[in-house]
């Protein structure tokens, strides 16, 4: 598809162990335990029942989902096996089934939206370009499409790249030409498969792409690529410094300066000069009631 | 079972496609009688490539021995083509580090998570194209550790649908499944909108006209020409991509001028959707009993008995080969 597959070096070997011919999995497998990874022994092995795999499939099957969805399913995974024992606490069940997956080099990851912190959660493969998931979706040009649009974000100053600046790359596109007009359509498909957001006209990442292709964007923008100086992690939207220039991520800013009587840059303690957004409360959303809850995904900020 | 998987690696057994229970076996694969047929069943233009595979994992198979004779050889030239010019004489490439054939494993079972995640066909050939490439030589053993691994840890498995058409799925190896569907209560828009449609075919008992169809959707207030802010262009969604994920056919009447068409259940609708799930939807929105439909709900119990009694242990879709 003309896209690069760079590898992340894996170990030598992996955990080969765990998957050795054994007794053929028909029906409910009651409990596997994987080994101990070969790289951090620090992790326990964790036990693998069908709550989890049902949890892993139906993950798997919505793409991303918020952190309500998530412990929805968690729930659901329980009672549909009967499991009168307590739910495991989210992200100790998070991290047990993490562990199984460490050795496949996939991982349920943990992101938040970037312009009101909700957790997300996602199924993602570590070791692969990401741009590789899409390939199947998308044709030469469009996939190419995405790659300028997602240039152009992480170039951009907001993280937001205009209609228009895409729109205009469009005679430089690899494999069939495409006429603007299309180009749109694929720019909305994007953002109905949950690559892209769309505001007002512009466009940035959607959390899953974020989460998906975290590695891939530093591994093939090391120069241009920003971060956020309070979690490190890869930064589309955020605040920013006017005098030192760090940045942070708006749930970040919320978090960081959440009691602070005057917020101070953390870097060059000059006053901080934008809002403050408010810390994330799931709580708040609950009683908002399940209106906001379920918001068409295209053209919408919550995601 | 997983075995299954086997069988497409080996082309001389496609003849055998109803014996699901292929073991792999270290002697000769059978039947180098039919070349020609081979060749044609498997006719595509990435046909798929394998000259047999023998040995069992983990150990990669050494090539074929040349006592199968020439037929075979000149199966393999035909079926392979272009740049794997090994005869059957020759002894193969140094087979690959076992971590190499796991790495291999776990990008097929990605990819086969992948497509099944955006309701795509898992083609054999693409699987050889785009994942196992060079190491098609031990394509078996990759897909046995790739269906173990998807069985261990999702609970799916990887199962040959479709002999003919080359075709896997991935099946749900947990039960029950109908419960999910509350779980995936978010995906009800574009659920519901199928229903809807398979609901009035079914419900009619034979083809839905598309003006019918139109009809139906109109009380949802979507029309052709209209974009939708959730479902987007309502008419490419589903005559296309409904049609393409095998969920709905779309067919011209036969003998209608001007050209008309209709809407028939696809293959996919007929393996995942129940008519028990369809009878409910009805009930859900007419808001009625079931019971009001008398036919069509003896035929749900019915199909809903038929199924029972084919599988106690797991809702199985209705599949050309049969499993474990």
């Amino acid at each position: 598809m003309g896209a690069p597959r760079p590898r992340s070096p894996r170990p030598a070997g992996g955990a080969e162990a765990a998957f050795l011919p054994g007794p053929p999995a028909s029906g409910a497998t009651p409990g596997y335990r994987a080994p101990s990874c070969t790289q951090g022994g620090a992790r326990r092995a964790g036990i693998m029942t069908d709550v989890h795999r049902r949890f892993l499939q139906l993950l798997m099957t919505h793409g991303v989902l918020e952190e309500r969805g998530v412990r929805r399913l968690q729930k659901h995974c329980y009672r549909v096996h009967g499991r009168t024992a307590a739910v495991e606490e989210l992200e100790d069940f998070i991290n047990n089934i993490n562990s199984v997956l460490e050795s496949l080099y996939i991982e349920i990851k943990k992101g938040a939206t970037e312009d009101d912190g909700r957790p997300v959660y996602a199924l993602v493969n570590l070791a692969t370009t990401p741009v590789s998931k899409m390939a199947s979706d998308f044709a030469e040009n469009e996939l190419d499409l995405f790659r300028k649009a997602l240039e152009l974000i992480i170039d951009s100053e907001t993280g937001f790249a205009s209609s228009t600046n895409i729109l205009n790359l469009v005679d430089q596109l690899k494999g069939k030409k495409m006429r603007k007009k299309e180009a749109e359509q694929v720019l909305q498909k994007f953002v109905q498969n949950k690559w892209l957001i769309e505001k007002e006209g512009e466009f940035t990442l959607h959390s899953r792409a974020i989460l998906e292709m975290e590695q891939y964007i530093r591994e093939t923008y090391p120069d241009a690529v920003k971060t956020c100086n309070i979690c490190h992690g890869l930064l589309i939207q955020g605040q920013s410094c006017e005098t030192c220039g760090i940045r942070m991520h708006l749930p970040c800013v919320a978090k960081y300066f959440q009691s602070a009587p005057e917020p101070r840059c953390p870097h060059c303690n000059d006053y901080w000069p934008h809002e403050i957004p408010e810390v994330f409360n799931p709580d708040k959303e609950r009683e908002a009631g399940t209106s906001k809850a379920n918001k068409k995904p295209s053209r919408s900020r919550q995601h | 079972m997983s075995e299954q998987s086997k069988d497409v690696c080996d082309p001389d057994s496609a003849p055998q496609a109803s014996n699901s229970e292929v073991h792999i076996s270290p002697g000769v694969p059978g039947g180098p009688s039919q070349p020609a047929s081979q060749a044609a069943t498997l006719a595509a233009p990435e046909s798929p490539p394998l000259g047999p595979i023998e040995a069992p994992l983990p150990s990669p198979p050494p090539q074929a021995p040349s006592e199968e004779g020439d037929p075979k050889a000149l199966q393999q030239a035909a079926e392979e083509g272009r740049a794997h010019q090994a005869p059957a004489a020759q002894p193969g490439p140094a087979p690959p580090a076992p971590a190499q054939l796991v790495q291999k494993a776990h990008e097929l079972m990605w990819y086969v998570l992948v497509k099944d995640q955006k309701r795509m066909i898992i083609w054999f050939p693409d699987m050889v194209k785009d994942v196992i490439g060079s190491y098609k030589k031990w394509c078996r053993s990759i897909l046995r550790r790739t269906s173990l691994i998807l069985a261990r840890v999702f609970g799916l498995h990887l199962r040959l649908t479709s002999l003919h058409t080359m075709e896997f799925s991935l099946v749900k190896a947990l039960e029950p499944e109908e419960l999910d569907r509350v779980a995936l209560s978010n995906r009800m828009p574009m659920t519901g909108l199928l229903l809807m449609i398979l609901s009035l075919i079914y419900v009619k008992g034979r083809g839905a006209r598309e003006s019918a169809v139109w009809n139906v959707l109109r009380i949802l207030g979507l029309r052709p020409w209209k974009k939708h802010s959730t479902f987007g262009d309502v008419r490419k969604l589903i005559t296309e991509e409904f049609v393409q994920q095998n969920y709905l056919k779309y067919q011209r009447v036969p003998h209608v001028e001007p050209p008309e068409y209709e809407f028939f259940w696809g293959s996919r609708a007929s393996r995942e959707i129940t008519k028990m799930q369809i009878m409910e939807f009805l009930a859900r929105v007419f808001k009625k009993d079931p019971q009001a439909w008398p036919s069509r709900y003896r035929e749900a119990l019915e199909e809903a008995r038929a199924l029972r009694e084919a599988d106690p242990t797991a809702h199985c879709p209705r599949s050309s080969v049969s499993e474990d």
